[in-house]
Formats: C-alpha cells, sequence, structure tokens
C-alpha cells in the first residue's frame, strides 16, 4: 500500500522521488534509488531491495528501460507481486504493474511516472500527475512533493475496511553531485504525509547554509544562531 | 553541535553509526556508510564531498591513518573539522580540529570511535561509549541506540551553559548486501532519541514479516491483517 511519483526535472536534469506507504520506514528502501546523471527506480508493493542498484546499473551500462523491465522480471520470480517503475535520464519511463497487486493505479508522460497500490481510488494517480506537471519550471522537490499531497488529498490508501493512513513517507532527489540534495523522511506518524511536508518547510532554508558554512567555517553563523535568524525571517514573512 | 559513534561488530563483521544533533535531519547523509567498504562520518564544518572520498580512497586500499594524513594536507579549514573513519578491519581514526566548537574531543576504542562538538563535556562520550560496551552481545543496532541514549543521559549538546534539544537522530547497519540492514531515522523531533528508540521498537515487531515479504510476497498475509 503505496503510492509514488519519480521525476526528471526539465530545466536541470535532476532526478527524484517521493512516497508514501502505510509501511513504516518506506524511505529505507530509497537507498540507491536515484543516481544521478543514470535514472531513477524505486519498487512498491512488496518491496524488493535489490531491484534498485540492479535497475539502475543496467541503465548505466546503456539498456533502455522497457529492456530494464523486462531483465528486472527475469530475474524476479515474484515480480507479478511487485510495481516498479524506472525512469531515465532521458526522461523516458515505463511502470510495471504486478497482475497480483490489488487497487492499482498507474499514469506516466514524459520524465515522470505516478503509480501506487492499496489504493482508495484510480483517480490518485492522475491527480498526482496533474499537480506534478503543473508547474514545469518549478523546483523539482516541491513538484514531487505536491505530487504526493495531491494523491493524498485525492483519497490516499485504502484497505478492506476504508482508509488507511500513510505512516511513512519519504522525498529524495540527487543532481551532479556524488550525494543526494534533498533526503528527508517521516518513519512513523499518523499522517506522514503532511509531515513531511512540515519537515521539508523546516529544512530547505537550511540546506545551502550548512554547505557553506562547510566551504566556509571561518566566522560561519553557529547553527543556533541560524535557527533563530531563519525563525524570525518566516515570522516576519507570515505576519 | 552532534554526537556521533562508528562501529565495526566484531561478531558479524557489520557495520554501523549512530548519530543525534540539533540540526534537522543527520539522516540525509547516507553516503557516510558503505557497505563492505567502512564509514567515514564527518561533521562540525563538515564537507559531504570529503566522506565520499575517504569511502573512495578505503575502497582503493588505503587504511583510515594515510586517509587522515591525505585530507589534513589538502585542507586549509581543517582544523574546523571532526570526524572519525574506520575500515574493515576495524582500524579506526578520529579527528577533532581545534577550531571545532567546545566542548568537542574523541574517543577511540577497539573496532569503534564516538566524537562530538558542543557536547555538555567529555561526560556525553563518556556515556556513549557506556551504552555502547554495555551489552556487546546484542545486535549492533541495539548497541548504537544505547550509545546514543547514554549520550542523552549524561547530557548530551550543550553551550554556554544551555542544553541544546536532539531534534534529529539516526541509526544505520550495513551487512554485506548494497542496500542497508536497518536505517531508521528521525529528521526532526523535540526528542529525536526518544523517538528512534520508540520507532526501533515498533518497527522491530514488523521486522521478520517485511523480510518475508520482500522475499516471498506471494505466501505473505496483507499488512494491515499484520498483527505485530
Amino acid at each position: 500500500m503505496d503510492y509514488c511519483i519519480l521525476g526528471r526535472c526539465t530545466r536541470t536534469g535532476r532526478l527524484g522521488l517521493a512516497v508514501a506507504s502505510y509501511s513504516l520506514a518506506i524511505g529505507r528502501y530509497c537507498d540507491g534509488s536515484v543516481r544521478p546523471g543514470t535514472g531513477a527506480t524505486f519498487t512498491v508493493g512488496n518491496a524488493h531491495p535489490r531491484n534498485n542498484r540492479l535497475a539502475l546499473g543496467l541503465l548505466a551500462q546503456g539498456f533502455a528501460v522497457q529492456a530494464v523491465l523486462e531483465s528486472l522480471a527475469s530475474n524476479d520470480p515474484h515480480h507479478e507481486w511487485r510495481q516498479v517503475g524506472v525512469l531515465d535520464r532521458e526522461g523516458a519511463v515505463q511502470v510495471h504493474t504486478g497482475h497480483r497487486m490489488h487497487a492499482t493505479a498507474q499514469r506516466t508522460g514524459e520524465g515522470w511516472a505516478a503509480y501506487g497500490n492499496g489504493l482508495a481510488n484510480t483517480s490518485i494517480a492522475n491527480a498526482m500527475a496533474a499537480t506534478f506537471t503543473e508547474q514545469p519550471s518549478d523546483d523539482l522537490d516541491l513538484r514531487l512533493l505536491a505530487a504526493l499531497e495531491a494523491g493524498r488529498a485525492a483519497g490516499g490508501l485504502s484497505g478492506r475496511d476504508g482508509r488507511l493512513p500513510a505512516r511513512s513517507a519519504a522525498l529524495v532527489s540527487w543532481h551532479l553531485r556524488d550525494f543526494n540534495e534533498i533526503d528527508l523522511r517521516v518513519d512513523l506518524h499518523p499522517d506522514a504525509v503532511a509531515e513531511l511536508r512540515r519537515l521539508y518547510d523546516d529544512t530547505k532554508p537550511t540546506l545551502a547554509y550548512y554547505d557553506e558554512r562547510g566551504r566556509s567555517p571561518h566566522n560561519a553563523e553557529s547553527p543556533i544562531a541560524f535557527a533563530e535568524r531563519l525563525r524570525r525571517q518566516q515570522g516576519k514573512e507570515t505576519a | 553541535m552532534t554526537f556521533s559513534i562508528i562501529a565495526r561488530c566484531p561478531r558479524t563483521g557489520r557495520f554501523g553509526m549512530g548519530s543525534s544533533t540539533f540540526s534537522i535531519a543527520c539522516g540525509r547523509r547516507n553516503e557516510s556508510v558503505r557497505s563492505n567498504v567502512g564509514i567515514s562520518k564527518s561533521q562540525a564544518f563538515y564537507l559531504r564531498q570529503v566522506d565520499v572520498l575517504a569511502l573512495n580512497l578505503l575502497a582503493q586500499g588505503h587504511t583510515p591513518a594515510h586517509i587522515l594524513r591525505t585530507l589534513e594536507g589538502r585542507d586549509p579549514d581543517f582544523a574546523y573539522r571532526q570526524f572519525g573513519i574506520i575500515d574493515r578491519d576495524a582500524n579506526v581514526v578520529a579527528h577533532t580540529g581545534r577550531s571545532t566548537k567546545p566542548w568537542s574531543g574523541h574517543i577511540v576504542g577497539p573496532g569503534y570511535a564516538t566524537y562530538g562538538n558542543v557536547l555538555a563535556g567529555p561526560q556525553t562520550l563518556a556515556g556513549i561509549e557506556a551504552g555502547f560496551l554495555r551489552e556487546p552481545e546484542a545486535p549492533l543496532e541495539e548497541r548504537l541506540m544505547q550509545a546514543l541514549e547514554g549520550g542523552r543521559e549524561a547530557g548530551g549538546q550543550a553551550s554556554e551553559g544551555k542544553r541544546w534539544p536532539e531534534r534529529s537522530a539516526w541509526v544505520r547497519v550495513v551487512d554485506r548486501l548494497d542496500h542497508p540492514e536497518v536505517d531508521l531515522r528521525v529528521d526532526l523531533h523535540e526528542e529525536a532519541v526518544g523517538a528512534l528508540r520508540q520507532l526501533m521498537t515498533e518497527f522491530r515487531r514488523y521486522e521478520a514479516y517485511y523480510r518475508q515479504r520482500e522475499r516471498d510476497p506471494a505466501s505473505a498475509i496483507a499488512e494491515e491483517d499484520f498483527t505485530p
């Protein structure tokens, strides 16, 4: 029971994903799911931790997304119990939704894929897609997060007895560097998508500060002073 | 302001790290732990690229001691950095630059190192070490969790007589596979170490179910039917 979006920024080539799940700590499966200059992938429904590196390794070798999915299928006796998206660095994308999965939906377009299982209704992938494609010039992280919120607003997850909460969520993106640009996680929360938004809003303004602090440590502002200054600025903006 | 412990489990060879800090989402720094290579975790005035470089050098066969000298020779701001490096043979080094904010320091023991800055004092590191050594037979993630709790109990982070909260916390353990065995995070919470303990306790009730479901989803029950 998860919903997920893979996305590529057409302006910058930046790659990322956002996911929400009924399972705890879904973000632990994001390890190796995005590789700059190569692609992004994520397996939901029933996680298969080996898929990430295998899929991106195959992309890096030069295989097309369709061939990558075929390889994953023949590599995994339980492929029909999984839902897998693969997106390459040029925006080609495919999703496999195993026929053993329940209440599924998937949508793809150039540079993105929205998919899920255990969903309240089939319009959730549409809602995520519409939000993701609405403002293509916006920051990729923000677009991914907004798509996740749209999925939640359209009904989110559902079990046998009605709506189920997303208890964990994650947002990851990589650009040119050998490490992620953003990697945020909510591992256990009654409303993980809303908590991910709170976390994102608090974190995003600090990322450049921490990079700069390492580059120019002399006379760098302390984290406490920075947090206080940020709080005052944000108070002013909302006042 | 951060305290961390890096370790190699002497029984299993697994690598693990525990970290907690005032800053948000310390666990985003997941480039610092690499399966079958080792750990290089920097903090204070850190450059993320340095952990990647150190792990690349480890993977090429250099020792942690050599890597420390290499980093020192290339970094005009080395005095502002704090880091620890551990390799597959359990060789460990730690560095605490003199320009890191007080109290700062490190302890290096057999197969582990703990270090921090803007701490209440050396007692924070002593608390981490005591927590880590309390149950040597326990799984590495549990030992790392007890280490973080020991650091918090011993005073955690403080400056000018004021205690600072742990707002994020993280435990990550890797084994032979590419993906982590254990990777649990609290990214923003007023008492992140306590919240991480809660998460770990809850997660353990699901852990065997999740592993089984990954390997054999055909015979797994639906998660909503799973009663931990």
